[in-house]
């Protein structure tokens, strides 16, 4: 049915497959190799057999990381799949000033994590912001401790990524967005319905293939979450290091000179094959809905 | 069904600009606030008090030398040149290696297609943190230590981007591909006359992400680039961090200088994109 | 066919792995390098975040060795502040280390057990004649013999207190605690005063407050871990109970060392702990507070915070690396570092020097004369076999206990139990 010769589509790939071999697939290799190991950032390789796996096991500290990923996940995937949309939804039409509030939304993005750090710091800290008007306002009788509490540093840190992954997926929406029919929305006003049945009928339909997307980049970077937890506990993972994601924990053994790559290593494949999971599911519905 | 009366699709009345505004500024609040503070630090003089209790948003007595002690300390013009090279090696690689890549992967069919397409995925997963000295490495054996190529090539042609790319192609209607194929359009002149108009607004948002992610990093060309003369900008900031010297009204100022760029980059392209976002790009 | 890719992927990794370990050999142990020729040509001297500050200063040295040595040339690099560790990895990995490099001592460990640095003392017999011995020590290695670096500027840790605070929460500032236990109770005080909006306290005890107390950290070999002794727990007990009484903000659970410095700046807190150059810094940061602020000597034995300059033994001018080591290092040009910043010279002759005896009166002349003087009692408190990993570990564990998740006894067990586990690797 085509005309196109056989090597065409591979022409097309090829510059991207050798950025993927040699950028990610080598260095991933590498990793696999190197969680058999013992290694140091220096030297030092010796093969240490399943070592590493079986210290995976006996790890307390990554049984407190892998609970933090997966609630991660599940307040963040619906949340950070809907809101933004609506927020596209909300800045979609021109109006006057439009351009600024769209850019003004995409600034968290840009933030660099010390700016974060300092600001939400401030927000949340005991005698901080949110604890200041909530005591003013008469909601709470004492401070909460939202950054040195186990849980309430979790929710803290989710509400930064939610803060930071609104203008990020905004824009993924609006160029969706520009694909929706302008046509189905008109038909579906000259037929009476309101705004949000014309969201749910016609909007969420158009863009169903991009929420699939963005469902499936936000369970993998809620899994893969590192530098709210990271800037919020300053680097500690909270009280007694409860707090930990597996990055975390991955960047506290890899980190520096005096590296512990082996396990890192060993830690990266456990966090792999974690993430996996929840990507092919996403893909097959995905392809079932398609 | 009753005909609707009074205004038509595609106005907005007072009320929902008044709700739309309202909520508009809510969000405004939410995400605007850390840089105005930001901003306020830079102004301030040396005489007033950075960390007190309550942060204070006003400067007292506004001045603008702390962004001249920035330039003073450190060649803020060479460092953001450097910065710009890479950021353009590493849009120019995104822009056009995604849109190949994300075309044949969205609309040709081929053996190994799905492998591909996997191993894109599943590079999304690993973990980069382990990594980074073998491809330091890498970099190294290619002869581009201590080069802005070399900075810039890693992140030349991110998967992240291919599969946004992928994504964007695969919703144009397979009917417009179709009739192009029947008037005898090769691979090419599809990609050219139907793909990329269609995909103009995913586009700018690889050519921002991109742009953003090379202007802002700071461990990669660290360990890439020795002589401080290659010095990108994230990097040749820290000067303003030295060993017994640290003037928060300074940094403030080196990042919002570093901020600048990204919003202007930003302002300018979102006029591109949100302009095929109004007017649909694919008419039914 | 499996095992067709397996064996080239995993030479290359161990090929990856071992790069740089062909540079050197055995650079040390006790081996006689021949760093004896003539002093001429092109050498690379690293530095660690002294620009744009010290620009003139360290320019200025190096002109004057060029204009010492005719026919050399200094090719100086000054990195950034943050990211050192990674940035010193990557060259010592890529085998582009520079000839002469400033190394604090716990960078120098993994160096030298790659036989990438050149022992010093094997190639300079003057060196343990013209620096002082605690700034030598701090670069001798168990199990390595030798000294991995000219020891250069030298620093430790001087508490400073808010006048204001003290005397407005009822506290003397003449009566500044020197233990412990007068600190629990002068806390104590300062809460009731105050009704809990200031705090004295604000850091909670690390590996070195345990050395502090006559702790053992690490077995005699260097091996293992030992500091989970009753007399460790004791320690934490102490704290233990001074945070449940709310003696110290709940943040110290989460803080890092920088931490307390932050929240004596706000004036939150009127006690920390910082360089004999803090209120200078400080007078920047917080130029109102910066007045109201007094020193006193550290509790217990004082902190070595020591700057080196190691040379490559890969370097291919040896003689003029090692001429420019010690150039940097000699008393004169340390004596002239020192005036522009409170930092201590490593060399004999400076110690005589009145300029560091004397006080100018001001609260930063006493901080330097108090810095001076406990820099002689002042010794590393954390081996440098603890690596980032075990520290923070260590770090987890006591956070546990002060905030009473754990026992003293179970998280100090805990700590020590992980720490062996990652020192076998």
């Amino acid at each position: 049915m085509t005309h196109q010769r056989w090597f065409t589509p591979w022409l097309l790939v090829a510059p991207a497959a050798v950025w993927l071999a040699v950028f990610s697939l080598w260095p991933s290799l590498n990793t696999v190799v190197l969680a058999f190991t013992n290694a140091k950032p220096l030297g030092g390789g010796r093969f240490t057999g399943v070592e590493n796996f079986a210290r995976i096991t006996d790890d307390a500290q990554l049984g407190d990381a892998l609970l933090n990923s997966v609630i991660y996940m599940v307040v963040c995937v619906p949340l950070l799949t809907l809101l933004p949309l609506l927020l596209a939804v909300l800045v979609q039409r021109k109006l006057p000033g439009i351009s600024f509030f769209r850019t003004a939304f995409y600034t968290p993005v840009i933030a660099s994590a010390v700016v974060v750090a300092l600001i939400w710091g401030w927000v949340l800290e005991e005698r901080g912001l949110v604890n200041g008007l909530a005591q003013q306002l008469g909601v709470l009788s004492g401070p909460l401790p939202f950054l040195t509490d186990r849980w309430l540093l979790l929710l803290s840190a989710i509400s930064l990524t939610v803060w930071k992954g609104l203008g990020y997926y905004m824009i993924i929406y609006l160029s969706a967005l520009g694909n929706v029919s302008r046509e189905l929305h008109e038909a579906a006003f000259v037929d009476g319905a309101g705004p949000v049945r014309r969201f749910f009928n016609v909007t969420v339909p158009g863009v169903r293939n991009t929420m699939a997307l963005v469902s499936v980049l936000i369970s993998v970077s809620a899994l893969r979450v590192f530098s709210e937890l990271y800037v919020l506990s300053d680097g500690t993972g909270g009280p007694g290091g409860q707090d930990m994601s597996v990055v975390m924990l991955i960047q506290m053994y890899s980190r520096g000179f005096t590296g512990h790559l082996g396990y890192a290593s060993a830690l990266s494949l456990l966090l792999f094959a974690v993430t996996i999971g929840p990507m092919l599911l996403l893909l097959r519905l995905n392809r079932k809905a398609a | 069904m009753a005909r609707r009366t009074g205004r038509g699709f595609g106005t907005a009345g007072p009320g929902e600009k008044l709700l739309r505004y309202g909520l508009m500024l809510v969000v405004l609040v939410l995400t605007v606030g850390p840089f105005v503070w930001q901003l306020s630090t830079s102004l301030k003089g040396l005489g007033e008090d950075i960390y007190t209790r309550t942060p204070n948003f006003v400067p007292a007595d506004p001045t603008l030398a702390n962004y001249g002690g920035v330039a003073d300390t450190i060649p803020v013009w060479s460092y953001g040149r450097n910065s710009l090279v890479v950021a353009a090696i590493v849009v120019f690689g995104n822009a056009v290696g995604a849109t190949l890549a994300g075309y044949a992967l969205a609309k040709l069919r081929f053996r190994g297609r799905r492998l591909i397409l996997g191993l894109f995925l599943a590079t999304l997963v690993l973990p980069g943190e382990v990594t980074i000295i073998s491809q330091y490495v890498t970099v190294r054996g290619l002869g581009l230590a201590d080069t802005l190529l070399g900075v810039a090539l890693p992140g030349a042609i991110g998967m992240l981007n291919v599969l946004l790319m992928r994504t964007a192609f695969m919703s144009i209607p397979a009917d417009m591909d179709a009739a192009a194929l029947i008037d005898g359009a090769n691979v090419w002149q599809r990609l050219v006359h139907i793909g990329l108009p269609n995909v103009r607004g995913m586009l700018s948002v690889v050519v921002i992400f991109s742009f953003i992610g090379a202007w802002d990093d700071f461990l990669w060309p660290l360990i890439v680039l020795t002589d401080p003369e290659n010095y990108t900008l994230t990097v040749g900031l820290q000067y303003l961090n030295g060993t017994f010297s640290a003037n928060p009204r300074l940094i403030a100022a080196g990042t919002m200088i570093a901020f600048i760029p990204i919003v202007v980059v930003f302002a300018v392209l979102q006029r591109f994109f949100f302009k095929g976002v109004e007017e649909g790009a694919i008419k039914g | 066919m499996r095992k067709g890719w397996l064996i080239p992927v995993a030479a290359a990794a161990a090929v990856l792995l071992l790069s740089g370990c062909g540079l050197g050999g055995d650079g040390g142990a006790g081996e006689d390098v021949d760093a004896s020729g003539e002093v001429k040509g092109k050498v690379t001297f690293q530095t660690w975040a002294l620009q744009p500050k010290f620009t003139d200063y360290v320019q200025g040295v190096i002109d004057a060795f060029e204009a010492a040595y005719p026919g050399t040339e200094v090719e100086w690099l000054d990195q950034p502040g943050d990211g050192y560790s990674d940035k010193v990895l990557s060259q010592a990995a890529g085998g582009s280390l520079p000839d002469v490099v400033n190394l604090p001592p716990d960078f120098v460990l993994p160096l030298v057990q790659q036989g990438m640095l050149l022992d010093i003392e094997g190639a300079d017999d003057k060196l343990n004649a013209d620096y002082v011995t605690g700034g030598i020590d701090a670069y001798r290695y168990t199990g390595h013999n030798g000294v991995y670096a000219y020891p250069w500027y030298l620093n430790t840790d001087v508490n400073y207190w808010n006048t204001e605070l003290l005397a407005k929460y009822g506290l003397d500032p003449a009566k500044l605690p020197t233990t412990v236990d007068e600190l629990i109770a002068q806390a104590r005080t300062m809460k009731k005063e105050s009704g809990g909006e200031v705090y004295l306290m604000s850091r909670k005890p690390e590996l070195g407050d345990l050395a502090n107390a006559g702790v053992p950290i690490m077995a005699e070999d260097g091996k293992s871990f030992v500091f989970n002794t009753p007399e460790a727990a004791a320690v934490l007990d102490k704290y233990r109970a001074a945070f449940a009484e709310g003696l110290m903000p709940r943040d110290v659970l989460t803080d890092k060392y920088a931490g307390n410095a932050e929240l004596f700046n706000s004036g939150t807190v009127a006690w920390t702990t910082g360089g004999g150059n803090y209120i200078t810094s400080l007078a920047t940061d917080n130029p109102t507070l910066a007045p109201k602020v007094i020193p006193s000597p550290a509790m217990g034995t004082p902190p070595l915070y020591a700057q080196g300059l190691s040379v490559a033994s890969g370097s291919k001018n040896l003689p003029t690396a090692m001429a420019l080591a010690r150039w940097v290092t000699n008393a004169e040009n340390q004596a002239a570092f020192a005036h522009l910043v409170n930092i201590f010279p490593s060399t004999k002759a400076s110690a005589n020097d009145p300029f560091f005896a004397q006080s100018d009166g001001t609260p930063s002349g006493d901080a330097k004369v108090i810095a001076f003087t406990s820099l002689a009692q002042a010794r590393m408190l954390q081996p440098v076999e603890v690596t980032g990993a075990m520290s923070d570990i260590v770090k987890q564990q006591i956070s546990l206990a002060i905030s009473g998740d754990a026992s003293s006894q179970e998280a100090l067990d805990a700590a020590v139990e992980q720490c062996d586990k990652l020192i076998g690797q």
